[in-house]
């Protein structure tokens, strides 16, 4: 099995140039927050030096008063976990695609987009994977403030 | 449109596990050359339920997300509430819970074979699969009550325990099991016919594997050595490791020899878990408030690494449950895997990642220049069939 620690150095280390912050809520986790506009250049370091794979993308609503959404791009390598947390405006989520560097991540990017209103510029499949083609526009099913009340039909 | 190029929609209602996905086939004569997917036909909105509910009622939500691997995804929440609370389950209830993992990966990987067989036009080996199916449900219902939602997790820890009448039934079970598995790494690996369809059929390099953030054994039958089991070790498989199984070959036929050899570790572990059970206690004690944070948890599930986030504010339900399935990462590959092959090795492929075929015999369209004509998902698979023949 592969140390944790040393994976969890060599990937600060990569991220170094775009990390605000970093934590390590426990061993094996390390948690980068980069600013918005840093993703791709960041998904991209990690790529380049063959650290681990883009498992997820977890979505996160901080709640209306606060104002802000959060995205998590999971990385995983053997034990370790590297999260890069970029936070959004609620108002206007705009995030780029890291697609051009990982490809698979085109259906979280997806998810993301239709279940938290995130709009991913440049995700080369911008059309709805999940939600049903009737689901209205600008309804977001993940967020804090979502009524599902609003979607009922009469009958 | 170019005259000869068609349009062939797949679904909605039939491949995919328990999300039955719609696939659109763009072929030129009989050469696949686009596949798109749509998903979300069963889309239940499970991860929103789960913040209308408290802890221990989403440990049952969990369990439904699937009705194949119910026990993996309780075992994923369990695990990251567990540590959200600072409270690890006592040996004895890691170890069932493994237990419970291995024996589950063995019907879910049977199933599978007998799924693929008969996309493969291979009934025989279909029904004799699905047979011997039955006596891993048999061994679930007897330790459970259940065959498909078993439920024995607790927050803290399991349900059940293991007691030497049931002990004895698992292991002359595991033996039958055992044979019966020889006889299926024979076939899926020398039958002439069977090979004829899997044998160098949608082949996927190890750098094409990890591009398209392939999990489980279809990545690991294209050479990458992913386990979260031996990776990440949770439950009791530092006490209880098991190998990772690969093949380098990457076609249909590694995917078939990788999950059935699987089979055989899973019987070796199991064995080992029995024989050295440890004693304790089944559960801990949770608090019934959690504290805020939050907790990753990654397991191996049949279909390769599910992930779980689990966010708590410090009340009594979730502030956000995020579940990543194995299904969505192998998806990707069927849409890459198909362009290039017959429109015929479809169903091939898609039975290679081993999605849920519960609903699969649904309507098929081809379009033709603006006609349609309408073809059964069995149409497609007896069209399959036919030209291999």
């Amino acid at each position: 099995m592969k140390d944790a620690t040393a994976l969890l150095q060599a990937a600060e280390s990569i991220l170094a140039p775009w990390a605000k912050e970093t934590m390590r809520p426990d061993a094996a986790r390390l948690d980068v927050v980069i600013a918005p506009p840093d993703i791709v250049p960041a998904a991209r370091a990690l790529h380049a030096a063959g650290w681990g794979f883009l498992t997820a993308i977890t979505g996160l609503d901080l709640g209306v008063e606060t104002g802000k959404l959060e995205a998590l791009y999971h990385f995983c390598e053997g034990p370790a976990l590297v999260n890069l947390r970029v936070t959004l405006p609620r108002d206007t989520p705009v995030i780029d695609s890291v697609c051009s560097v990982i490809p698979a991540a085109s259906f979280f990017e997806r998810e993301l987009s239709e279940m938290f209103g995130i709009t991913v510029k440049g995700t080369p499949h911008p059309e709805r994977l999940f939600l049903p083609e009737d689901w209205p526009d600008g309804v977001y099913p993940l967020r804090k403030d979502f009524n599902p009340d609003r979607l009922r039909t009469e009958g | 449109m170019e005259a000869n190029k068609f349009i062939v929609p797949i679904g909605p209602q039939h491949p995919a596990l328990k999300e039955p996905g719609h696939f659109e086939f763009t072929v030129d004569g009989e050469v696949v050359t686009d596949a798109t997917i749509r998903l979300g036909y069963v889309h239940r909105g499970v991860e929103r339920g789960t913040e209308d509910r408290t802890w221990v009622q989403n440990l049952y939500l969990i369990e439904r997300i699937c009705g194949i691997c119910s026990h993996i995804h309780a075992t994923a929440y369990a695990l990251g509430v567990e540590k959200l609370a600072g409270v690890s389950a006592p040996p004895r209830a890691q170890a069932i819970r493994e237990l419970f993992c291995e024996l589950e990966r063995i019907h879910s990987h049977l199933l599978w074979v007998g799924v693929a067989a008969h996309e493969a036009g291979f009934d025989a080996l279909f029904m004799y699969s699905w047979r011997d199916r039955e006596t891993v449900m048999d061994l679930l219902e007897g330790l459970s009550g259940n065959r498909v939602h078993y439920s024995c997790n607790v927050l803290g820890g399991v349900k059940f325990d293991i007691d030497d009448t049931q002990r004895d039934t698992i292991l002359r079970g595991l033996e039958f099991l055992e044979q019966r598995t020889q006889h299926y790494l024979d076939v899926v690996t020398n039958d002439a016919a069977f090979l004829r369809r899997t044998r160098g059929v949608g082949v996927m390099t190890r750098e094409q594997a990890i591009e398209y953030g392939t999990v489980g054994p279809v990545a690991r039958a294209s050479g990458v050595e992913r386990d979260v089991r031996v990776d990440a070790p949770y439950l009791a498989y530092d006490q209880f490791p098991v190998k990772t199984i690969t093949d380098t070959a990457g076609d249909l036929e590694a995917r078939f020899a990788v999950r059935v050899r699987e089979l055989f570790e899973s019987y070796r572990v199991i064995r080992e878990i029995l024989d050295n059970l440890p004693r304790s206690e089944l559960a801990a004690k949770m608090p019934r408030k959690i504290p805020p944070g939050e907790a990753i948890s990654r397991v191996e599930a049949p279909r390769g690494e599910l992930f779980y986030f689990i966010k708590s504010n410090g009340g009594e339900k979730p502030e956000r449950v995020k579940v990543r399935t194995p299904s969505i990462c192998n998806f990707g590959s069927v849409g890459r895997l198909t362009i290039g092959h017959q429109l015929a090795d479809a169903p091939m492929i898609l039975a290679g990642i081993d999605p849920c075929f519960s609903c699969n015999d649904r309507a098929v369209y081809i379009t033709r220049n603006g006609d349609t004509q309408r073809w059964s998902w069995d149409d497609l698979c007896r069209y399959g069939v036919a030209n291999a023949e």
